[in-house]
């Protein structure tokens, strides 16, 4: 009953995650795509609580503190403020239009669950279900990084990639070892770090943050 | 102790770059000697496991949290260190701001003020210690968190100066390069997934040795996708088609130094953690599936940079497919069985030491002629005599002239492909090495001869440094003569432990 | 016998229930809007207001407009006979199943499209195209939503899928259910007419799709039109309550069982009715070229919610 139960809670949750991922296709708006990844992480933080509370690894609840702060407070704190800055500027012709891409994402996550048929087969743990959700999210993610023109969606792209990656890890193996989880922390943070400021050049040198602009280099 | 003396200078340097504010030469001096420590302990290493026994290795005791055997330094990652420290000392030495008057009005946009020369000299050693980290882990996610530092720091001065082209560059350098590393992670979340369904949860189940001893035992249709995850994510750092997009506008538009290490040194890095996995991946599924993705790949990465030479109007960009091209090549040697990649690592070694070397001299040439475009730079021989010289002469060798090192080893690659019966595919490489052949001689012929541009001054500015330079000639030439024997039982016991 | 006086019983429960149903939509709006609102037994009075009324038709008018509205009230009620109202599983099962039952809704839709076109008015064929335009995604939507939840229960005919949730209690929060669910919210908002894809009560035409068909109808074409978009509503509330939540249907054709059918039943409308009447007054109407994005988004959300029943069985 214990099982079933926590078979089921991950399986929630990780659609629940995965619905949130959606919303990056589906909203226009820079503010939207902030909230969305906020809660995401948020849910996602819950998630590692669960998960070290069922699988019995009390590892679990420092990462999801580390995880609630990075992606919880931190991150959305600077994409807030980048999208103050920005947010002017709405998602409102990306290369590929918003009803396509929603038709995409559910491909991309039928994918997904073809992709993923051997990890489901091979695992023996009782979050399995909720892996070809993660790794659906893995491939929103990164659709949302190459279709869309905005360099502050392109972040919350590779930031929801992230998460996907994260949750892959969580529900496949109860979470990596805990030095590797820490660096990776310090690696997205970083990373995020970056390209924030490369979000404010762009706009300073190009005045909008449209990377349709960035197409001088050629040949 | 030897790892502290590898990893600690680079990071003392940046240390001390960061602190000394504003920058001053002799931080920049400073940093170039601590570079010959770590180079010192590279060679240590490389001496270490041509002697023979086991692989030195550190680790903390500190046993649940996984730092077990953390770095390890077999005789792949000692060759490997070697080249690194190696092209890392170079590029120290031969860094802007040392010796070399940074305020000189005729430079124009070329010269760097005192800030940018701080950020520059404190995020290239936190580089270079990034990548040797990479190269000496044991623990792959370890390995990962270096490479993806290495994204992070080279991202911050390839827009050493700030303009339209060098942002553009590099939003496209840290976008693609942090996707393909997220990808890369995923890659080594699904192996360890693997490792863990087999085995149950081990604190240093991550470590390479692990899951190399247990790698026959896990489940093949996991390691295939988690291989071709790790091949699209590592081979976006290392710049292997379809995912090369970022190498021609970063490599154009970044300092030239810096340049020189990306294009030598964190590709090789990048080519190791793809060979690392191969490894285990091979164990796994057996050397086809490995190989055929690796060929599938190089053949694309040739093909691509074979035509996009033949069109290239900036020199910078020239160089850049041509280290596509070299990728391509190094892919198919990996995937041609024990001679390959004898072949593959040979050829690794001899293209850190061209490519490295060629950036250097395209710097020279840069602030001879202010200009990155080929149509701009004429009459090379005239305005640059001893760098024009050995521009021609190293590029030459990069195109597989004798007596480089390139050619013999891609001789030695041709000969394996030849002995594992894949004569289509080694006459298609054939061609596409024949067409960057004579694209090159094309763009080096409209470059050497003839009048320099005008508002060129002739002479060499270059001083001591092209003296340096001419180092890394005898290095090449060496390489292409010889085979010293300590590089020859490092190069034979690496092929033993990639493919056996 | 017994079952098909329930049959029946059942049709005739969902034709009275219906203006009631819509009396109370609006009269709980009106009370969010700060109005005291009509009674809820309002619509009543229109209907008998409008069977009393002559009809007037344009000359240009052919005989489909006379007909249009016998075959959308027909449609309806014969999709009330196929749908779970109070009782599970209903005599007419083995007829009607889950495919059936999206054809009717959608002849309905067409012929009412088609009477839309019929006069040759400008709004007329407006309503008819933003019509289609939405039901091309939302018909299908319907189908995989319910297709969800029929690969969890075996089989696509509606008795049987309440059948087997009741059998199974904890599947109804899975997320098969719940993004079905989801799906299927989405889409009565939008097949009925309400906010955010289109505005009931609206005056201006050009902000009409359902109204602008029926711009023309008058007197009995006129309240038999209307009667069945209230008894669609009433079918869509009926899918989502009993297929969902299918806790106080009568399994068994006792008196009691029934008499606690009902009254669930109303209780389960009344919810429903509370909820969508706070959703259309907390949106604004969509601007139209994003209905299809809205719409979309349901679409992916049936699309998963038959991907997590069908691959997490």
């Amino acid at each position: 009953m214990n099982e079933a139960l926590f078979s089921q809670l991950s399986t929630l949750g990780s659609s629940v995650v995965l619905l949130f991922g959606l919303i990056l296709l589906w909203r226009r708006s820079l503010h939207a795509y902030t909230d969305a990844f906020q809660w995401q992480s948020a849910v996602l933080a819950a998630m590692f609580v669960m998960i070290g509370y069922f699988g019995h690894d009390p590892e679990l609840y420092f990462v999801a503190v580390f995880f609630f702060v990075l992606k919880v407070l931190i991150l959305p704190h600077y994409l807030e403020r980048m999208e103050k800055r920005f947010g002017g500027e709405r998602e409102s012709q990306p290369y590929v239009n918003v009803a396509t891409s929603l038709i995409l994402a559910g491909l991309l996550v039928l994918l997904a669950y073809a992709v993923t048929r051997p990890l489901v087969l091979v695992s023996a743990l009782p979050t399995r279900g909720g892996l070809p959700l993660a790794m659906g999210l893995v491939f929103v993610g990164l659709f949302v990084v190459i279709t869309r023109k905005k360099a502050l969606t392109q972040i919350v792209g590779f930031l929801v990639m992230e998460n996907g990656i994260a949750l892959l890890a969580v529900l496949g193996t109860f979470g990596i070892p805990l030095i590797v989880e820490l660096g990776v922390f310090l690696d997205v943070l970083m990373g995020f770090l970056v390209m924030q400021v490369f979000v404010y050049h762009i706009h300073g040198t190009f005045e909008s943050i449209d990377v349709d602009q960035l197409n001088e280099l050629r040949h | 102790m030897t790892f502290f003396l590898l990893l600690l200078p680079p990071v003392f340097a940046a240390l001390l770059a960061f602190v000394i504010r504003p920058y001053r030469p002799f931080v920049g001096w400073v940093n170039a000697l601590l570079s010959l420590v770590s180079l010192g302990a590279a060679l240590a290493f490389a001496a270490q496991a041509i002697a023979g026994g086991a692989a030195p290795t550190w680790g903390l005791a500190l046993g649940s949290l996984g730092l077990v055997d953390v770095l390890r330094a077999d005789s792949l990652s000692a060759l490997l260190l070697v080249c690194v420290t190696a092209v890392a000392s170079l590029t120290l030495f031969l860094s802007p701001g040392l010796g070399r008057p940074v305020n000189r009005p005729h430079w124009g946009e070329l010269a760097y003020g005192p800030e940018q020369l701080r950020r520059y000299h404190v995020f290239i050693n936190l580089f270079i210690a990034a990548m040797l980290l990479a190269v000496s882990a044991n623990n792959v996610g370890v390995m990962w968190i270096a490479v993806e530092a290495t994204t992070v720091f080279s991202a911050f001065i390839i827009p050493l100066k700030l303009n339209r082209a060098s942002i553009e560059a590099s939003w496209k350098y840290i976008l693609i390069g942090s996707v393909g590393i997220a990808l890369a992670f995923a890659g080594t979340v699904l192996g360890y997934f693997d490792f863990v369904s087999l085995s149950g949860r081990a604190e240093n189940a991550l470590n390479w040795t692990v899951l190399l001893a247990t790698a026959p035992a896990l489940h093949p249709e996991v390691m295939r996708l988690a291989f071709v995850f790790l091949l699209v994510g590592y081979g976006t750092k290392a710049g292997i088609a379809p995912m090369h997009t970022w190498k021609p506008d970063a490599y154009g538009e970044s300092p030239a130094p810096l340049t020189a290490l990306m294009s030598s040194a964190l590709f090789a890095v990048a080519m190791y953690a793809i060979l690392r996995w191969k490894v285990v991946a091979d164990a796994t599924l057996g050397g086809d599936y490995t190989n055929n993705l690796l060929i599938a790949l190089g053949l694309l990465s040739l093909v691509v940079a074979a035509f996009s030479v033949v069109l290239a109007t900036n020199y910078k960009r020239m160089l850049a497919y041509s280290s596509i091209e070299h990728t391509g090549l190094m892919c198919l040697g990996f995937a041609l069985g024990p001679l390959g990649t004898f072949a593959a690592l040979l050829h690794l070694v001899n293209h850190t030491a061209a490519k490295s070397l060629m950036f250097f001299l395209v710097d020279n040439i840069e602030h001879k002629y202010r200009s990155p475009l080929i149509a701009d730079t004429r009459g090379l021989l005239k305005a640059l005599p001893w760098t024009g010289a050995l521009f021609a002469f190293t590029l030459l060798m990069l195109i597989g002239l004798p007596p480089g090192g390139i050619f013999v080893s891609e001789f030695a690659l041709f000969r394996a492909g030849f002995a594992l019966n894949h004569p289509w595919l080694m006459g298609v490489a054939l061609a596409l090495l024949a067409v960057v052949f004579v694209s090159f001689i094309n763009h080096l012929n409209r470059m050497l001869y003839g009048a320099p541009t005008e508002g060129v001054v002739a002479g060499e500015t270059g001083g001591w440094r092209t003296a340096l330079l001419f180092l890394c000639v005898i290095v090449l030439v060496t390489l292409g003569l010889t085979l010293p024997a300590p590089l020859l039982t490092l190069l034979n016991q690496s092929v033993e432990i990639i493919a056996k | 016998m017994t079952g098909y006086f329930l049959e029946v019983a059942q049709a005739l429960l969902a034709l009275t229930l219906a203006p009631l149903l819509v009396g109370f939509v609006r009269w709980v709006k009106a009370r969010l809007q700060n109005r005291r609102g009509a009674p809820p037994w309002q619509p009543y009075f229109e209907l008998g207001k409008l069977f009393g009324k002559e009809v007037v038709m344009s000359n240009n008018a052919s005989w489909l407009f006379r007909f249009a509205p016998y075959i959308v009230f027909a449609s309806a009620l014969a999709v009330t006979f196929l749908v779970p109202l109070v009782a599970a599983p209903l005599p007419f099962d083995g007829v009607g199943d889950l495919l059936v039952v999206v054809y009717l809704l959608l002849l309905g839709t067409f012929f009412l499209a088609l009477a839309g076109l019929d006069p040759g008015t400008a709004f007329g064929g407006m309503g008819a195209s933003r019509e289609m335009t939405v039901a091309a995604i939302a018909e299908p939507t319907i189908a995989l939503a319910i297709f969800g939840l029929a690969l969890g229960a075996g089989s696509t005919n509606l008795g049987r899928i309440v059948t087997a949730t009741l059998a199974n209690p904890g599947v109804a929060l899975s997320p098969g259910h719940l993004l079905a669910f989801a799906a299927l919210f989405i889409v009565t908002l939008a097949e009925t007419g309400r906010l955010p894809v289109d505005n009931p009560s609206t005056h201006l035409e050009l902000t009409m799709i359902h109204e602008a068909m029926i711009l023309e109808y008058s007197g009995r074409y006129l309240a038999l039109i209307e009667w069945a978009a209230w008894l669609k509503l009433t079918i869509f509330f009926a899918l989502l309550a009993n297929l969902f939540v299918p806790w106080g249907l009568a399994t068994a054709l006792t008196p009691a069982a029934l008499a606690v059918a009902v009254v669930t039943l109303i209780l389960k409308f009344a919810v429903l009715g509370v909820v969508v009447a706070v959703v259309e007054t907390r949106v604004a109407k969509l601007r139209l070229f994003r209905v299809p994005e809205l719409l979309g988004l349901s679409f992916v959300l049936a699309l998963l919610a038959v991907t997590s029943s069908f691959l997490l069985k």
